[in-house]
């Protein structure tokens, strides 16, 4: 396999970077960003919207920024995930993704703008050609969608990656810059539901950092993700399930997220309502579990099919809750 | 020292002028190798029969005298491998020479296609491409079996499957040759594909091989069986207990690590180099000169460091043709390597199989009939396939002594990557079947499933059903060993839920009888020379294809143990064919029986020389002289003796170098009914595994948590080569019976040709696996060996799937079991036995019958049985069918008018034949109509 050639920017600022990316557009040049490499160097192996420039972040030292309640977007997940300062719930989360070797070169950033993947894109040029391609990347044939042929002008893709549920759990925010300006906004209104526009970034902005509110600590929960092994594997399905506040009476506040299930990752705010607004324990955590796998609607574009993903949407989501009980 | 060198000068005479010798350069006693000195010959080595302490539960062997005590038996590591952990192993891709250009393929994007027209103009005007090939460039069919010669080079007419190869493209670089694989631009015919193998059973107007002379109808039926064997009539009356199943087995791919490669070069003189990671570099030989059309003495076939193999690098390959085809016509070294993709375009990985496994048992507890039929998916083309199909059958015709036997075998051709060999070739996905077949019936007949086993063994020194020739079998020890080490009669059926133990058994050829090309009683299997020279090293040439497994390292301590010598001393050349004697290759588990024993009996002539030599110089009785550590002296007077190098010397004198060759070929073995060569071996290897797992009864995750592996391998010549044999089967084994499988989807593409998505176990799936090594000395065997690179792999399918029952009571039918598949069966039963909960389901328990006691006896009193046989030189014939009250000395077909055997079907069974069977409802024809 080999990258088509492009050229490799490495700013030393963020305005430096922001500055490239202007340039660029201007000269109507298009690029990506490059963090740890470890999604986006695949796609451009299997020749996946390959584009002629590539900006490096891996240089700039401010967002690289770790401290509690700020995550530099060229974090490293490995890093993410031995901080003393991490909430359990995303350490958990972020020791599952992948293997070693990709947590310590992969990015929070990264993590977070993960590209989607299905089986009829995430394939070498030959295969794809083979199957007269897809929309997703169609190098100019208007080819249709094959997972949901003739129905589907929005991509299906799946968005499999595992921090975006926790943070999103946690109220985290994201911050953005392009050339513009900068803007933050929750992070579970970053996302947009199609699996090639993927998420609200506009060409030439990135992500420079996420925040999580202070009374992160206060909240408490699980992350629960399935799949067939234990390395490697992205999310066939993941749930995270975070709430404050328990007594008897169940808990003050909980919210429910998910991913790899849609070409976005969702946070579930009424089923979790649901919940809490007639606590009977064991009997609504079923119903809320319940309640997410309905609210789900995976396609078959992964390993395992979506009526199996579905069905484990509930267990994963009554496992992730099972410390509620306890209490 | 100083003495020394007086001894010598003094010793040397000289007489008129002479040049001035080199005054014994070679120190003694001992010398050679690391360490100067010979060390005492250590008596537990020496097996009792020559003296020594060496216990031989299994009584003598024909190699004992040859037993120096030097390396066999040793946990040695393999000669190779700091090349290999220091990365100076050259594999195929590593290879570089001057002026290379890179190839590319053009592969079809069609799965079944006529190529109308290639239009190369283009891609020939790019700057930088040398040269352009189509199959326009070799019209030669070639193939791995010379009955079923059906690959070109390149397409010529058709393409078979996507990923087909169509033209091949040499560059100065990759980037220009895949420009120029773009624009490459080739028009085709689409032609409706066959996916499912059950469409490859009817006729077709498109068949995707025209076979010229001969058609099995119109269909694209490539090979089909018929076998039955024993009482059939009977099978069915007598039987108390029945199991049937039908499964569906996933295709699996290798995983090796090392894509293929390969770099052709033609020297000055004319003569083709072909360097590529082979199993079986004999025959690419072949097939190179045939599609080349040269004749074989101008091509060398230079084997690199093969960086796995597992069957999958065993055929002779259209790429090597590709890259030998490119060079010639651009007079430049030309490489081509695979990406991952490819290596699944060109597959020939385990075959996706529809089997129907039908057991019986009798009132006494015996097995008194197997029935099988498989239809197996052999892709677009033949391989192995021959083989495959009659493997399928004949590899589960042991280790149980069986009343009947019927088998019904078809291998259809569909337009997928084609199937081929696979590590336990053919015996995987049946010999599953009938484990999990046994466990079933062990429970409806209330009794223990390794009772069962125990009670219903061929004793050694046997003859199979259909006629093999089984002379050593350690299956009752590798049953007993699993079943006391793993705790057995504590935790079968008394786990609790979601945890659970199994039992699975395998049975496997150690060499294939036939040799491919040629009547064995002609030509030899291996053949192995030896070269010895004044250093003392030995070099051995030997054409065995060192594949990881270790063959080099095999080759190596056989030598070395007959002459006595550290292995340090001993250099193995087994990489080009032009220096290389003539071996059949890496496949069938083979090489270390075959040519271990070519290697022995060549060593065995050196030996002589030098103990002639030390006759002479002692003085010594040759009969009381034996080989220490480099050290040739009187077993009754240790001091009497000679250095090796001394020996050495003496030997040499007047001739320089000795050279000896030795060769191995099987005695006669089978009987002569059609198909009776198909799983005929020298000798056969045995293995029993217990697996315990665990499933999370919520979502059907299976993790599999210890194997106790036990492995009837003869005689570990090298015990860590033996434990990393056993270890590296479980985790493939694991792989497809938990989550391997080459995915095809709706429209007929594989969908996961990559590593992310072929799920191969990762380290976190790995249980702890207990090595356990049973050695039963085979008679033939090299000091006792047998196989030990397939048979360990078949245990772990069946044992991971009586596992699961165990666990929690459900059976699968399909591998690979994924969670998804699991968590389905066990929804299922949920609804059956209408519980909502999985986690309330009851587990599966035991009440013994009164046959347990039959059994148990039985086991016992076969057990004084076996050891007596095993022992007893003068032991009579033993024939399948003793068990069931015939004389043990005669084949009972020849006694027993109901004891059938039979290699067509009749008119009563193609009236309702099964789905493998219903092949033969089509007409054979040998030649086209109206063409002869």
């Amino acid at each position: 396999m080999k990258m088509p050639p492009f050229r490799v920017h490495s700013p030393k600022s963020l305005d430096e970077a922001l500055q490239m990316s202007q340039d660029l557009a201007e000269s109507g040049e298009e690029f990506d960003w490059i963090a740890g490499g470890t999604d986006l160097l695949p796609n451009y192996k299997w020749h996946i919207n390959v584009k002629s420039h590539v900006i490096s972040l891996s240089s700039i030292p401010e967002l690289r920024e770790l401290s509690e309640g700020h995550i530099g977007s060229m974090v490293s997940i490995s890093e993410l995930a031995e901080d003393t300062h991490t909430h359990p719930v995303l350490a958990k989360a972020a020791n599952s993704v992948a293997s070693i070797l990709i947590r310590k070169s992969g990015t929070v950033g990264g993590n977070i703008c993960l590209d989607t993947r299905c089986y009829w894109i995430n394939q070498s040029e030959t295969w794809r050609e083979s199957i007269d391609w897809c929309h997703k990347c169609d190098c100019g044939t208007d080819a249709d969608c094959r997972v949901i042929p003739n129905q589907n002008t929005l991509c299906v893709a799946t968005y499999q990656a595992d921090l975006a549920p926790v943070l999103m759990c946690l109220g985290a925010s994201i911050h953005l810059a392009s050339p513009k300006g900068v803007r933050s906004l929750p992070l579970s209104e970053f996302f947009e539901l199609d699996g090639m526009k993927r998420n609200i970034l506009e060409k030439g902005e990135l992500v420079t950092h996420l925040t999580i509110p202070e009374d992160s600590s206060e909240w408490v929960g699980d992350y629960q993700k399935l799949r067939q092994r234990d390395s490697w594997d992205f999310p066939e399905a993941g749930v995270a399930v975070l709430w404050k506040g328990v007594s008897s009476q169940g808990p003050e506040r909980l919210r429910v997220a998910t991913t790899g299930l849609e070409s976005i990752p969702s946070l579930h705010l009424e089923e979790a309502e649901g919940a809490l607004s007639s606590w009977r324990g064991a009997e609504t955590i079923e119903d809320l579990a319940e309640s997410i796998r309905k609210a789900v609607k995976p396609v078959q574009n992964t390993w395992f099919s979506p009526a199996y993903r579905r069905k484990m949407v509930k267990v994963l989501t009554k496992r992730a809750c099972s410390d509620l009980l306890v209490i | 020292m100083a003495e020394e060198e007086e001894d010598s000068v003094s010793g040397d005479e000289i007489i008129g002028y002479r040049q001035q010798p080199g005054k014994l350069p070679f120190s003694r006693p001992g010398s050679g190798g690391k360490n100067r000195f010979s060390e005492a010959t250590d008596p537990e080595k020496i097996p009792i029969s020559q003296g020594g302490s060496l216990e031989q539960p299994w009584g003598p062997h024909r190699h004992d005298e040859l037993v120096s005590g030097q390396i066999i038996g040793k946990p040695t590591a393999l000669v190779d491998s700091s090349w290999k952990v220091t990365g100076r192993a050259h594999y195929g891709d590593d290879v570089r020479l001057p002026g290379e250009l890179i190839g590319r393929i053009v592969r079809s994007p069609h799965h079944y296609a006529r190529v109308l027209s290639i239009d190369c103009s283009k891609a020939l005007e790019l700057p930088g491409v040398v040269a352009i090939a189509t199959g326009e460039d070799a019209k030669n069919r070639f193939g791995v079996l010379p009955v079923t010669k059906d690959e070109h080079a390149m397409a010529v007419e058709k393409v078979r499957h996507a990923g087909d190869l169509v033209a091949c493209v040499a560059a100065i670089d990759e980037a220009t040759a895949r420009e120029a694989e773009r624009l490459i631009e080739v028009e085709y015919e689409i032609l409706e594909p066959i996916h499912d193998m059950r469409k490859g059973l009817d006729d077709s107007e498109e068949p995707i091989h025209d076979r010229g002379d001969y058609h099995i109808g119109e269909s694209n039926i490539q090979k089909r069986v018929f076998q039955e064997f024993g009482d059939i009539a009977g099978m069915s009356q007598k039987s108390i207990a029945s199991h049937k199943k039908s499964w569906l087995f996933a295709g699996v791919n290798h995983g090796f690590t090392e894509p293929h490669a390969v770099v052709a070069n033609w020297d000055p003189s004319g003569r083709l180099t072909l360097y590529t990671p082979q199993q079986v570099p004999h025959y690419l030989h072949r097939a190179l000169a045939d599609v080349l059309e040269i004749p074989m003495h101008q091509i060398n076939v230079h084997r690199t460091f093969v960086g796995g193999g597992f069957g999958g690098k065993s055929d002779p390959f259209p790429h090597e043709m590709c890259a030998a085809i490119l060079a010639r016509k651009s007079g430049r070294p030309v490489r081509i390597t695979f990406d991952r993709e490819e290596v699944y375009w060109v597959n020939r990985g385990r075959h996706p199989s529809r089997i129907e496994m039908n057991l019986h048992a009798d009132k006494e507890g015996r097995i008194c009939g197997i029935e099988t039929d498989a239809l197996i998916d052999g892709g677009a083309f033949a391989s192995f396939g021959h083989v495959t199909t009659y493997y399928n059958g004949v590899l589960h015709t042991a280790p149980y002594e069986i009343g009947a036997f019927h088998y019904t075998g078809a291998r259809v051709w569909t337009n997928k990557p084609a199937s081929g060999a696979m590590r336990g070739h053919g015996a995987v996905n049946s010999r599953c079947a009938v484990e999990v077949g046994l466990d079933d019936l062990a429970e409806e007949l209330g009794v223990d499933p390794i009772t069962l086993r125990l009670a219903n063994l061929l004793p050694p020194h046997s003859a199979t059903i259909t006629g093999f020739r089984v002379t050593s079998i350690g299956m009752r020890d590798c049953l007993e060993r699993v079943k006391e080490e793993s705790g057995w009669d504590k935790k079968f059926r008394k786990l609790p839920l979601g945890k659970g133990i199994g039992i699975g058994c395998g049975f496997f050829i150690s060499g294939s009888g036939l040799p491919i090309h040629w009547d064995p009683n002609k030509f030899p299997h291996a053949t192995v020379h030896l070269k010895v020279d004044m250093d003392g090293g030995v070099t051995i040439h030997t054409g065995a294809a060192d594949i990881g497994q270790g063959s080099d390292t095999v080759v190596a301590q056989s030598v070395a143990e007959v002459l006595g010598l550290p292995l340090d001393m001993i250099r193995v050349k087994s990489r080009e064919s032009d220096t290389s004697p003539v071996d059949l290759g890496s496949y069938s588990s083979r090489v270390t029986f075959m040519n271990a024993n070519a290697a022995i009996s060549a060593a065995m002539k050196i030996r002589d020389e030098l103990i002639d030599a030390t006759v002479e110089i002692t003085g010594a009785e040759r009969k009381g002289l034996v080989i220490g550590d480099r050290r040739i002296f009187l077993k009754s007077d240790p001091a009497v003796g000679v250095s090796y190098l001394e020996a050495l010397h003496k030997a040499q004198e007047d001739r320089g170098a000795l050279v000896s060759s030795g060769a191995y070929r099987t005695p006669p073995m089978g009987r002569t009914h059609k198909g009776a060569a198909a799983g005929l071996a020298p000798a056969y290897s045995f293995s029993a595994y217990v697996a315990e797992v665990t499933v999370d009864v919520e979502t059907g995750q299976t993790k599999v948590d210890k194997v106790w592996a036990a492995h009837d391998c003869g005689k570990a010549l090298n015990p860590l080569a033996v434990k990393g044999q056993i270890i590296g089967s479980c985790h493939m084994g694991m792989g497809q019976v938990l989550s391997e499988e080459m995915r095809y989807g709706r429209n007929g593409n594989l969908m996961n040709p990559d590593l992310l998505d072929y799920k191969i176990p990762s380290v976190h799936e790995m249980p702890e696996v207990v090595p356990i090594i049973v050695e039963s000395n085979d008679p033939e065997g090299p000091f006792g060996a047998k196989e030990a690179g397939e048979g360990p792999l078949l245990p772990i399918l069946p044992a991971v799937c009586n596992a699961v029952y165990d666990a929690v009571g459900v059976r699968t039918s399909e591998l690979p079991m994924t969670p998804e598949k699991v968590f389905k069966m066990i929804e299922k039963r949920c609804r059956n036995e209408g519980v909502s909960d999985p986690t309330e389901l009851e587990c599966p328990s035991l009440q013994y019958s009164e046959l347990q006691k039959t059994l148990e006896e039985r086991g016992e009193k076969h057990k004084s049985r076996d050891k007596e046989r095993r022992l007893d030189e003068d032991r009579g014939d033993y024939y399948n069918g003793a068990l069931f009250g015939l004389d043990p000395s005669t084949p009972p077909d020849e006694v027993d008018p109901r004891w059938e055997v039979r290699v067509t079907p009749d008119e009563v069974y193609l009236a309702s034949p099964r789905l493998a069977g219903s092949a033969w409802k089509h007409t054979e024809r040998r030649h086209m109509e109206g063409t002869k």
